[in-house]
């Protein structure tokens, strides 16, 4: 598996369809739902597919061990939001928690996590390290 | 050489920004600027930009004012009236306020395509001066969906920095002392 993650607007998509030669094809784009479609290569915008966990009350780590195996041939795309200023709104707040929490999981699992700044990659785990 | 600054605020990038512009004309002996973008709106505004230029001062750097349309500022004048030379060393600091100033206009609207212009203008001023150091603000890690101008801002700011990343020889990350280069 494959973590790339960076802030909004980076080009974390552009980056990991260049660097991995893919297409728009290859790419599933989470809505709130809480559930995945893993009949495609890439799965962006996982933050969303957290916040409709936290709505309903599920923790998205333990749905995403769920799929087990499943997720080994991945690349997942997450929008880091843990930088910010602390939101009014609970569930918001419970978002940004629980995305931190989701990402230090699949970094965990992942062979190797990036992390795209301006468009631009950081390989900030190799196959092989832990 | 051009070179992209980013990080978060308060992190020393500036200071290290300025660093980097002053050593850059010594090594060339060019002339070295400082785009100063802030127009002053009020006494808060005027008491930081004093702030500002007593922290610059001793380092050496001519200021130009220029709070739009930026490649104005290769064809004009400095603050003591020397005209401007394109082949020296500019610190620009920051695109986050030239931005804001070509985004939200004095009477009240909002120009929503201020960040592609930006972005072109931008890439020109890099490839006309050739040594120019573009200090940037990372404000893309929030955990809540913005009103629609803010996002726009965002978003606006974001096709900017990669823009400019793509183009400048050296793109740094600033956090807290740490530097890391990405180019």
């Amino acid at each position: 598996m494959i973590l790339i993650f960076g802030g909004a607007y980076q080009g974390k998509l552009e980056y990991a369809l260049e660097k991995f030669s893919l297409s728009e094809k290859d790419v599933y784009s989470c809505e709130e739902r809480s559930c995945l479609d893993l009949s495609f290569k890439v799965i962006n915008n996982l933050e969303n597919f957290v916040m409709a966990c936290v709505k309903e009350g599920l923790e998205a780590k333990e749905l995403l061990d769920e799929y087990g195996d499943a997720l080994e041939d991945k690349i997942i795309i997450v929008t880091d939001i843990s930088q910010g200023i602390v939101p009014m709104d609970q569930n918001e707040r419970w978002w940004r928690e629980m995305t931190g929490r989701t990402m230090l999981y699949l970094s965990r699992r992942a062979d190797r996590v990036i992390r795209v700044f301006c468009g631009l990659g950081q390989e900030i785990k190799s196959q092989g390290e832990y | 050489m051009n070179i992209f600054i980013s990080g978060g605020c308060k992190n020393g990038k500036s200071y290290h920004a300025q660093e980097l512009a002053r050593d850059m004309s010594r090594e060339k002996s060019l002339p070295l600027y400082y785009l100063a973008t802030m127009i002053p709106a009020d006494d808060e505004d005027r008491a930081r930009i004093k702030r500002h230029l007593s922290e610059r001062d001793g380092w050496g750097f001519e200021t130009i004012e220029q709070g739009r349309n930026i490649c104005y500022a290769l064809d004009g004048t400095t603050s003591s009236g020397e005209k401007v030379s394109a082949q020296g060393v500019f610190l620009l600091d920051s695109v986050t306020a030239l931005l804001s100033n070509e985004m939200f206009l004095p009477d009240g609207t909002v120009d929503e395509t201020a960040g592609e212009r930006l972005a072109a203008e931008l890439s020109a001023f890099a490839s006309r001066t050739g040594n120019t150091v573009f200090v940037s603000d990372y404000i893309y890690s929030d955990a809540r969906v913005f009103d629609a101008y803010t996002e726009n801002y965002r978003k606006s700011l974001a096709l900017i920095d990669r823009t400019l990343a793509a183009v400048c020889d050296q793109v740094i990350e600033v956090a807290y002392g740490f530097k890391y280069l990405y180019k």
